[in-house]
């Protein structure tokens, strides 16, 4: 499974890592239902790291379509609740 | 649905769809390369950009802290001059333009992390069309339609992915920096009106003024009391000579 982390790399990550990603992503979500955003953050970086450890980093030349986009480690909580919104990434 | 399904559309839509524009797929090649290309510049472009706000707040910093520096040194010399209360005005000045200089530091610090984001961008963008030009020569040169479709999909998915991530790369760092420039933008038109006293003036200060009349009086005293001595001294002659 190729993973991309935005503003970052692409990994291949083991299809094994799934049901961990999926459960990361349902507790971020809560997290955003929440208005939490103290744990936000930690949370994410939770999940790169998991990726980052877990996965191979695709070669810079090679050209491959990512199955999963991961947000940027930076994003801010506002971010991420306009990416609910479907506002996008980018809040007007 | 999940933040990572909600992120891979967001990247995927800023894909072009530009593979189905084209009847034949090497003409599809050469405008997604161009496209690439552009891209490629448009991030360039960014990153001077972020240079030239670098740029700009760096000097202000500059500004602010010998400004600072100049508010000290009034504060010395007004405490010399036994004004206490002048040296208040000074000091309570240099608290503000310090809050001011901390502000510019950090938003300086902002601007860094997101140049090297965006340099990054540009160096993965760079090598991953640069990668595309080869595959895209083999393809056209091996050229069997049947097989080429398939090939040029992955490359095209692979490549226009990446101009996505770029593109939202550039427009976070955008809006980071309009927000900055908005702000200094007003700033400077408040002090342009008149509204706003210009914090990094570099001209004369009422601090500035008074200090010296008051070392432009005491040289009149000093002046005065020479004088004085130089005529006391002369009477005092003269006294002793009429004896």
């Amino acid at each position: 499974m190729i993973v991309r982390i935005l503003a970052e790399d692409q990994y291949d990550l083991p299809g094994k890592y799934i049901d961990e990603l999926n459960s990361i992503d349902n507790e971020l979500v809560e997290l955003v239902e929440d208005g939490n955003a103290t744990d936000f953050n930690p949370k994410l970086e939770e999940m790169l790291n998991m990726v980052r450890k877990n996965g191979a980093l695709v070669p810079i030349d090679e050209l491959v379509e990512s199955d999963l986009v991961l947000p940027n480690s930076d994003i801010s909580f506002e971010e991420a609740t306009s990416l609910f919104k479907g506002e996008g990434l980018i809040p007007n | 649905m999940g933040m990572l399904s909600r992120m891979t559309m967001i990247v995927k839509s800023k894909v072009s769809t530009v593979l189905d524009k084209a009847e034949d797929p090497r003409e599809t090649l050469d405008y997604s390369y161009e496209k690439q290309m552009e891209s490629l510049r448009k991030v360039k472009r960014s990153v001077l950009e972020m240079v030239t706000n670098k740029r700009r707040l760096e000097l202000q910093a500059g500004k602010v802290e010998a400004k600072v520096e100049k508010l000290t040194s009034q504060a010395k010399e007004a405490l010399n001059a036994g004004r206490e209360d002048l040296a208040r005005i000074a000091l309570e000045r240099k608290r503000s333009a310090i809050t001011e200089l901390q502000a510019l530091e950090e938003q300086l610090a902002g601007l860094e992390t997101e140049q090297e984001k965006l340099t990054h961008a540009e160096q993965r963008l760079q090598s991953k069309v640069e990668a595309f030009r080869t595959k895209k020569e083999i393809i056209k040169a091996q050229y069997n339609a049947a097989q080429a479709q398939v090939r040029i999909g992955s490359a095209l998915s692979g490549v226009s992915e990446e101009m996505g991530d770029v593109s939202i790369a550039i427009e976070r760092a955008q809006s980071k920096t309009e927000s900055l420039q908005a702000k200094a933008g007003a700033i400077d038109e408040l002090i342009v009106s008149g509204v706003l006293d210009d914090p990094l003036n570099m001209g004369k200060d009422e601090i500035e003024i008074e200090l010296e009349k008051l070392s432009s009086s005491s040289s009149v005293e000093d002046e005065m009391k020479a004088l004085k001595d130089e005529i006391g001294n002369d009477s005092t002659k003269q006294l002793e000579e009429g004896k």
